[in-house]
């Protein structure tokens, strides 16, 4: 097997363009959580989500949209666009050894909902005919392979939150098998649509207040919208073309619950944190920082805990655990993208990032998750958790780049 | 606002009963929603039902996680409802 490490991160997010924008607006603990109004929804419940600015989302469609793109592909095109500038490839190194790995858990949510409204509306005629390439899952993974050739294998895996940690885990596994030499691997997700934003209230895990993961007082998540993408290769790829390696990936874990579709169980997630740490062939101890998968519901947070005391002791002694999703909000199928990002940010600046809106430990949890403020330490290695409906578990490691 | 307590926990019975299909006789205030084999998919239609009656949007938390009986729920509901009044109240 071969040593995967990354060398360009690429996102766009509540907190702006860029990877950068991310893990700064982690780090500060700035959040990008913002009032969102929806035309075809006039009797909101809960009004807040971690959604692009306009600014932004203008930024990345451009002045025309493009006919045969859902947001959704745009938002994985720019992130796509910035990994692969950072990580310094140009044409020679796509073709046959590039893979593409992007996931998404809703596909062309925006393009879906404004065509439905319209069919309900004004009947079946003059509909949008590009609906079909505009909404199908996988087409941000088309449209990036696309952009820069890259012919190797292209997969879109559609396992909700789990979506963006799984496609990194698929894309770290085709350059460890050494498929292909390289991957552009995450998540993308553009769902804050009026029916969509309904039918998350109705499953009652949105907070209509502020979202305070771990806290006795959460009453609930809230959504957000992105991408993420890191450019993945094999140590000797990055090596021969004298590229700056930014972290090694180095574990992960996948698997299912094979339980009940929206409860979690805390013992698979532990089973999967040990698959990802076997395979970094690293001892619990050793990770400093653990990004939670942390949305903030009664259930995920209770369940998740339990499965770190299970993982890394009683005590989690030795190990900051935090939740960012107060400040990127839940992007679904870019959760696990995002959320690595900041994982990797956090190791890059040697500082743990807050949960946000932190106001009292549960003592069903007991757990003090970096509140508020971040916590400069020493970090070589960091685990980031997504736990998704479907019982779908994933857990990524990264770790500081040794020689040898 | 004052609210007729008595009618609302009739009404709240009522949907319980329906939302939960459960026969309206066998629903004593008393009785764990568990062996009324009320589960917690049945917990989100019971919520959906108030809010399009109320307005009153409950998501879930803590208290609710607490909810042992029926009238652990019909006491968590009117305390929603109650409050969600009062806001409305208090925004006119």
């Amino acid at each position: 097997m071969k040593r995967v490490v990354v060398t360009g991160m690429g996102a766009v997010s509540a907190c702006g363009l860029g990877a950068d924008a991310l893990i700064a607006a982690t780090q500060a603990g700035i959040s990008g959580v913002k009032p969102v109004q929806f035309d075809d929804l006039p009797q909101q419940r809960v009004s807040t989500a971690a959604r692009l600015t306009l600014e932004d989302v203008a930024a990345i469609v451009g002045p025309t949209p493009h006919k045969m793109r859902d947001p959704v592909a745009e938002y994985a095109l720019f992130a796509a666009r910035e990994a692969v500038a950072q990580a310094g490839l140009t044409p020679e190194h796509f073709g046959e050894v590039c893979g593409v790995s992007i996931g998404s858990g809703q596909g062309g949510a925006k393009t879906l909902n404004s065509n439905y409204m319209k069919f309900g509306r004004e009947g079946p005629m003059r509909l949008d005919p590009m609906t079909v390439p505009k909404i199908m899952n996988n087409a941000a993974a088309g449209w990036v392979s696309m952009e820069f050739g890259a012919m190797g294998p292209a997969f879109c895996l559609a396992t909700a939150c789990s979506a963006g940690s799984q496609s990194i885990g698929l894309g770290m596994q085709m350059v460890a098998l050494g498929q292909v030499d390289r991957c552009l691997a995450g998540g993308t997700e553009a769902c804050l649509v009026g029916a969509g934003f309904r039918i998350w209230e109705l499953l009652r895990v949105m907070t209509a207040t502020q979202n305070r993961p771990f806290s006795k007082d959460r009453n609930g998540m809230t959504l957000g919208e992105g991408a993420g993408v890191l450019v993945l290769e094999s140590l000797e790829a990055a090596q021969e073309r004298g590229a700056e390696i930014l972290c090694e990936l180095s574990g992960f874990g996948t698997n299912a619950d094979a339980g009940d579709l929206l409860r979690p169980d805390p013992k698979r997630a532990a089973a999967c944190m040990r698959m990802a740490l076997k395979q970094a062939g690293l001892s619990p101890d050793r990770i400093e920082y653990l990004n939670a998968h942390g949305t903030g519901t009664v259930a995920n947070d209770i369940s998740e805990v339990m499965a770190l005391r299970d993982v890394f002791g009683e005590g989690l002694d030795g190990l900051e655990v935090s939740s960012t999703k107060p400040i990127h909000g839940h992007g679904l199928g870019a959760a696990g993208a995002l959320e690595m990002i900041v994982a990797i940010g956090a190791l890059q600046r040697q500082s743990a990032p807050p949960t946000i809106n932190f106001t009292e430990v549960d003592p069903k949890i007991g757990l003090e998750p970096v509140p508020n403020q971040a916590k400069p330490m020493s970090i070589s290695a960091v685990m980031s958790n997504s736990l998704a409906f479907g019982g779908i578990n994933a857990s990524l490691v990264a770790q500081r780049y040794e020689d040898g | 606002m004052n609210i007729d307590r008595d009618a609302l926990t009739r009404e709240l019975l009522d949907m319980v009963a329906e939302e939960g299909m459960v026969d309206r006789a066998e629903l004593a205030v008393e009785k764990p929603l568990e062996e009324l084999d009320i589960q917690s998919a049945d917990f989100i239609m019971i919520l959906m039902a108030i809010e399009e009656r109320y307005g009153a949007y409950v998501s879930m938390d803590n208290e609710l996680t607490d909810v042992v009986t029926v009238q652990d729920l019909l006491d968590l509901a009117i305390t929603k409802i109650e409050e969600h009044q009062s806001e409305k109240t208090a925004e006119a």
